[in-house]
C-alpha cells in the first residue's frame, strides 16, 4: 500500500508533467497570434469601424523579454494614430511612449510625440517659433543675396563704364554693336534674359552653373543700365571741361579719365544708388534658375510651413540691406560734393 | 613764330572766318575787336586747333604744321598725339573759365604738368604753388573753385595756362564774363604778364587792352580784318571807317 500509494502520487506528478510540458505549449498556442490580432484590427479601421479598430489593437500584448515586438509596435502606433487623428491627443502620447518604453530609439514614435506637442501648442506660438527655427536659414540664403549684388556691383559699373565710352565714341559701328547691347538687354526682361542663359545655352554647347549664369545675367542687365546712366552723365558735363583739358595738351583719354569721369561720380550717385537697391530685389528672380538665395529659401520653408511670419521675415532682411543702401549713397554723395558750393 | 595763311573756316553756310593770315611774332602782343559773330574767337580757337581749318595753312615757327590732306585734298587735323604736343606749347584762357571743378586751386594748376607733361608731383607743386603767387591768390590754394569769385577763378586759370610753360598765351574774352568790379585784378594780372615779355593774342571788347598793352591792335568784322596797325593808328583812324566808328562809339 505505502508503495501503492506511492506509486500513484509518482506518477501522478510524472503524468502532470507531462501534461503540463503538453499542454502549456497548446494553451500557448491556443492564445490568439499578435499578427493575426493587428490584420483583424488592420481590416476592421479599413472597413471603417474606427472605433473598434482601436480596442482590437489595444489587445495585442506587450513582448515579453527577448520576444519579437513588431506586432506590438505597430499596433500601438496605428493606435497613437488613430488617437492622434482624433485629437486625443494626451492617448496618442501614452501609447507612444508605451513603445518607448520597450524600444526607447523609436524614431516613428518620437516624432509622433513631437507633432502632438506641436498640435498643442496654438498656431502662432508655432509660427513664432517657427521664425526662430528657420532665421539662420533665411540669413545663410541672404548670404548668397549678398554675394550677387556685390559681385553685381563691381561687375556692371565697370562694364557699364565702358559702354558708355564705346557708346559716345565717334567711331559708328562701334557706337552701334553697344546701342544694340543695351537695346536688347534693357528692352527684354531679366527673368527672360537669366532663363535664356541658364535653359537656352545648353542646347547651343554651352552649360553653366547657376551661379555662373545668375551672375552673368545680373551682371549684363546692369551693364546696360548702368551705362545708361553713365553715357549720360558724360554728356552732361560742360563742353567747355573738353575744351580746357584739351588746350592744356590733354589727350582725349586723359580729358576723360582726370576731368570729366571724375566729375559725373557725384552725379552718378543718385541714379545709380536706385538701380542698385532695385538689383537687390531682382536677385530674387535668380530663385528661378535653381539658386538658393533669400527669396527661394523663404519660399521653401512658406510651402512646408505655410507660415506668413516667414515670408515677412524675409520681406525685413530685404528691407534691412536696402536701407543700408539708401543711407550709405546718400553719405557718399555728400562726400563727393565737397567742391560744390552749395 | 605762329603764322595763320589764308585760313577759312565756314559752319554751315555761314562764312564765320574768311580767308584771314595773321603772323605773330615772338614777344608781340595782339589785340582782336570787334562786334559779336565777326569771327574774333573762332580765329583764337584755330590757332591751337580747338577749331578745324576748312582751308588755309598753320606755321609754327616757319613750318607747316597740325594737318595733312586726305586722298580727296580735304584738310584732316594730324594724330591726335602731334595735336596735343602743339596744344601743350599754347595756353588758353576762356570767357568762362572753365575750371576743373572737382579740383582745389591749386589741383587745377598742377593739373597740366603732371597729366600732360608727367612732371613729378613735387616739381608741379613748386611751379603751381610760384604761379598762384604771382596772381595772388595762394591763400587760396586749397579752396575748390565754387567758392572762388569770377576774377578769382580767371586769375587761377591763367596760373593753370602758365603751368605749361607756353610760348604763346591766348585770351578768349577774358573779362567778359566779370562783374565790373571784378575785371581789374583779372587786367592786371594780364598787364603784368605782357609786361614780362609774354607773346599773347587777346581777343576782347574792353579797349582797355587795347590802349594799355597791344602792340597791334586788329579790328575784325564778317570773318575779316577790316582794320589793323598800333592803337594809336586804329583808334585815330576810326573816323575812316564807319562800320570801326560805329562798334567803337557803341564800346568806348
Amino acid at each position: 500500500m505505502e508503495v501503492r500509494n506511492s506509486r500513484p502520487g509518482a506518477l501522478t506528478g510524472a503524468l502532470g508533467l507531462v501534461i503540463l510540458l503538453l499542454i502549456i505549449p497548446a494553451a500557448s498556442h491556443a492564445q490568439p497570434d499578435p499578427y493575426d490580432i493587428l490584420a483583424t484590427a488592420t481590416r476592421e479601421f479599413n472597413s471603417g469601424n474606427i472605433e473598434s479598430a482601436l480596442n482590437t489593437f489595444l489587445t495585442v500584448p506587450a513582448p515579453a523579454q527577448g520576444e519579437d515586438g513588431g506586432a506590438f509596435v505597430r499596433s500601438r502606433m496605428e493606435a497613437a494614430k488613430i488617437c492622434f487623428s482624433t485629437g486625443e491627443y494626451k492617448k496618442s502620447a501614452a501609447l507612444c511612449r508605451e513603445i518607448l518604453d520597450v524600444y526607447p530609439e523609436n524614431l516613428e514614435a518620437k516624432n509622433l510625440l513631437k507633432q502632438i506637442a506641436a498640435a498643442q501648442t496654438p498656431k502662432w506660438l508655432r509660427f513664432l517659433k517657427d521664425m526662430g527655427t528657420y532665421f539662420p536659414t533665411l540669413l545663410k540664403a541672404s548670404g548668397m543675396t549678398i554675394l550677387l549684388v556685390l559681385i553685381t556691383m563691381v561687375i556692371s559699373p565697370v562694364a557699364g563704364l565702358f559702354i558708355a565710352l564705346a557708346r559716345i565714341s565717334r567711331i559708328k559701328s562701334i557706337s552701334f554693336i553697344f546701342w544694340c547691347y543695351i537695346w536688347i538687354f534693357r528692352g527684354t526682361p531679366l527673368l527672360l534674359q537669366l532663363f535664356f542663359i541658364y535653359y537656352g545655352l545648353p542646347p547651343l554647347g554651352i552649360t553653366l552653373d547657376p551661379f555662373t549664369a545668375a551672375v552673368l545675367g545680373l551682371g549684363l542687365n546692369y551693364s546696360a543700365y548702368l551705362a545708361e546712366i553713365m553715357r549720360g552723365a558724360i554728356e552732361s558735363i560742360d563742353p567747355g571741361q573738353m575744351e580746357a583739358a584739351k588746350s592744356l595738351g590733354m589727350t582725349y583719354w586723359q580729358a576723360m579719365r582726370r576731368i570729366i569721369v571724375p566729375q559725373t561720380y557725384k552725379r552718378l550717385v543718385p541714379p545709380v544708388g536706385n538701380e542698385f537697391i532695385a538689383l537687390i530685389k531682382d536677385t530674387a528672380l535668380v530663385s528661378t534658375i535653381a539658386m538658393v538665395e533669400l527669396m527661394r529659401a523663404a519660399d521653401q520653408i512658406f510651402n512646408t510651413t505655410f507660415n506668413i511670419f516667414i515670408l515677412m521675415q524675409a520681406a525685413m532682411i530685404y528691407l534691412v540691406m536696402t536701407s543700408i543702401f539708401t543711407v550709405s549713397f546718400r553719405k557718399l554723395e555728400d562726400r563727393l560734393g565737397v567742391y560744390e558750393n552749395r | 613764330m605762329i603764322e595763320l595763311v589764308d585760313v577759312v573756316k565756314r559752319f554751315h553756310d555761314f562764312l564765320a572766318v574768311d580767308r584771314v593770315s595773321l603772323k605773330i611774332d615772338k614777344g608781340e602782343k595782339i589785340v582782336i575787336i570787334g562786334p559779336s559773330g565777326s569771327g574774333k574767337t573762332t580765329l583764337l580757337r584755330m590757332i591751337n586747333f580747338l577749331e578745324k581749318i576748312d582751308s588755309g595753312r598753320i606755321l609754327m615757327e616757319g613750318r607747316e604744321v597740325g594737318y595733312r590732306k586726305d586722298k580727296k585734298g580735304r584738310l584732316v587735323l594730324e594724330k591726335q598725339d602731334v595735336i596735343c604736343a602743339l596744344r601743350s606749347e599754347i595756353g588758353m584762357v576762356f570767357q568762362h573759365f572753365h575750371l576743373f571743378p572737382h579740383m582745389t586751386a591749386l589741383q587745377n594748376v598742377m593739373e597740366g604738368p603732371i597729366t600732360v607733361k608727367k612732371q613729378p608731383r613735387e616739381d608741379a607743386r613748386r611751379i603751381a604753388l610760384d604761379l598762384l603767387g604771382k596772381v595772388g591768390l595762394l591763400d587760396k590754394k586749397d579752396t575748390y573753385p565754387a567758392f572762388l569769385s569770377g576774377g578769382q577763378k580767371q586769375r587761377v586759370a591763367i596760373a593753370r595756362a602758365l603751368a605749361m610753360k607756353p610760348m604763346l598765351m591766348l585770351f578768349d574774352e577774358p573779362t567778359s564774363a566779370l562783374d565790373p568790379e571784378l575785371v581789374g585784378e583779372v587786367f592786371t594780372t594780364i598787364k603784368k604778364l605782357a609786361e614780362e615779355g609774354m607773346t599773347m593774342v587777346i581777343v576782347t571788347h574792353q579797349m582797355g587792352f587795347a590802349r594799355e598793352m597791344a602792340d597791334r591792335v586788329i579790328f575784325m568784322d564778317e570773318g575779316k580784318f577790316i582794320l589793323e596797325g598800333t592803337p594809336k593808328e586804329v583808334f585815330s583812324h576810326r573816323m575812316d571807317n564807319a562800320r570801326v566808328k560805329a562798334f567803337l562809339d557803341k564800346v568806348l
